[in-house]
């Protein structure tokens, strides 16, 4: 049977060789099926908003009408949870989500899923605690760091409620980055290893007369599971969306409400 | 499918002496550290986290500068048009409940009018019945009285025959009774004085 974490595998496709950094160490330089994935999503990202932007009519077209949908759904996220000062972070969180949403499908019709590298999600996380991050010091300066100490919490408690909270801050990008990754990557490695039951099963190595309903089985579950699949990349992105917000929403609106 | 995840691991584990020995033997030596999951090869995290930030920021520019304003564009324009079409919308119709009243108080108008002529004529046909009625009621009265006068005349004419004949009849009675009439003077007296 194949191996089912084969698909992770990178691959350079135009190799620039190594170099080692001062801090990392040696890393390889070369154009890869990741990188490759990586181009391949951002390419139809921005040809689907050229689409439906480019002739944007007031009474809308399919295309149109499916990116306003997209569109407004963010939108609407961003509106609802950050108020109204969240029209500014909007590109960032419709950026985020297009782009995560745009590689989890390309890794469904393709061979090689982006947001299945801890890299890549692990720079997602990263990139958005850092906006929230810069914009939390720009914003309150060292006020940001009452972000950390909740009011109305009686004070024989406040040490370990600081605590928690900075912990479970310091943890958000680890969960935004394990999330997406472990979600895309569980997804794909259960996808093939009923596929390689398949091939398996037909292949004879177990009897026809077994062989053949273990495949059928089999089957039916990629199926089924490359419908979840589908489900499942739309979810992430969202989620991944919904939470940036949430965290962007705790710094721009430090102070009032909670 | 959690049953799954634990035989996962020695598959890779089982698989990956066999690859290095046959086909993936370069990238596999490559790889350096190795044996877990590709995903923690850190030879290429570099590479990718770099092209990844490069993209974000190009798809961040292109999506805050252009898609969005455009997008913003098309609802801004729409949420005119609809308010526009609205206000016109309600335009018409007050325009439309003014005329609808205008057209009501006409009829109304009308209504009045036509009951006023109405009115009027049944007051004319009254009054030409009235004035009508009384003419005949002249004439009829004009004639009565020329009736009456007409039978007094007969009456009067009558009662001088009457005077006349009681008159004879008595100078008959009294021819018969005394045998000698009396002159007419004096019959006519007595009788005058019966009657």
């Amino acid at each position: 049977m194949a191996d089912p974490l084969h698909q992770f595998q990178i691959v350079p496709l135009v190799d620039f060789g190594t170099v080692t950094l001062p801090v990392i160490g040696e890393q390889q330089l070369a154009f890869t099926n990741s990188h490759l994935a990586m181009t391949v999503a951002f390419g139809v990202v921005v040809l689907f908003l050229q689409v439906v932007t480019a002739g944007a009519k007031v009474v809308p077209g399919r295309w149109q009408s499916a990116g306003e949908t997209m569109f407004g759904m963010i939108d609407g996220i961003v509106d609802s949870i950050i108020g109204h000062d969240g029209r500014k972070l909007f590109p960032f969180v419709f950026t985020v989500f297009t782009f995560i949403l745009a590689m989890n499908f390309i890794g469904l019709f393709l061979t090689f899923t982006a947001t299945s590298q801890i890299a890549v999600t692990a720079t997602f996380g990263v990139l958005t605690i850092l906006l929230v991050l810069a914009i939390g010091f720009a914003k309150h300066g060292l006020g940001f760091f009452k972000l950390f100490v909740p009011s109305g919490v009686p004070w024989p408690v406040l040490p370990f409620v600081i605590v928690i909270e900075f912990v479970s801050f310091l943890l958000r990008p680890v969960t935004l980055t394990l999330r997406l990754f472990g979600n895309m990557m569980g997804g794909h490695v259960a996808l093939k290893v009923f596929a390689g039951f398949v091939v398996v099963g037909v292949g004879g190595s177990v009897g026809l007369g077994l062989g053949i309903p273990i495949a059928l089985l089999s089957m039916g579950m990629t199926v089924g599971l490359t419908a979840l699949e589908f489900l499942v990349a739309f979810l992430q992105a969202f989620v991944f969306a919904v939470l940036t917000c949430i965290y962007l929403n705790d710094v721009v609106n430090l102070g009032h409400g909670h | 499918m959690a049953a799954q995840t634990p035989e996962l691991v020695p598959l890779a584990s089982d698989t990956a002496p066999v690859d290095v020995a046959t086909t993936h033997a370069s990238t596999e030596a490559a790889h350096g550290e190795g044996g877990g999951l590709p995903q923690f090869e850190f030879q290429h995290w570099f590479g990718q986290i770099v092209y990844l930030i490069f993209l974000f920021a190009i798809l961040y520019w292109l999506i805050a500068r252009v898609f969005t304003p455009r997008m913003r564009r098309v609802f801004d324009e729409r949420e005119t048009t609809i308010s526009t079409a609205v206000a016109t919308a309600r335009q018409v119709q007050a325009e439309a409940a003014g005329q609808a009243e205008a057209a009501k108080a006409e009829v109304e108008k009308a209504r009045a009018d036509s009951r006023a002529a109405s009115v009027a004529a049944k007051a004319r046909v009254t009054d030409e019945a009235n004035r009508r009625a009384a003419e005949e009621e002249a004439v009829v009265n004009a004639r009565i009285a020329e009736a009456e006068i007409a039978i007094g005349k007969t009456r009067d004419a009558a009662m001088a025959n009457v005077a006349t004949i009681a008159a004879d009849t008595a100078s008959a009675i009294v021819e018969r009774l005394t045998g000698k009439a009396p002159s007419a003077a004096e019959a006519t007296a007595a009788v005058k004085g019966a009657v």
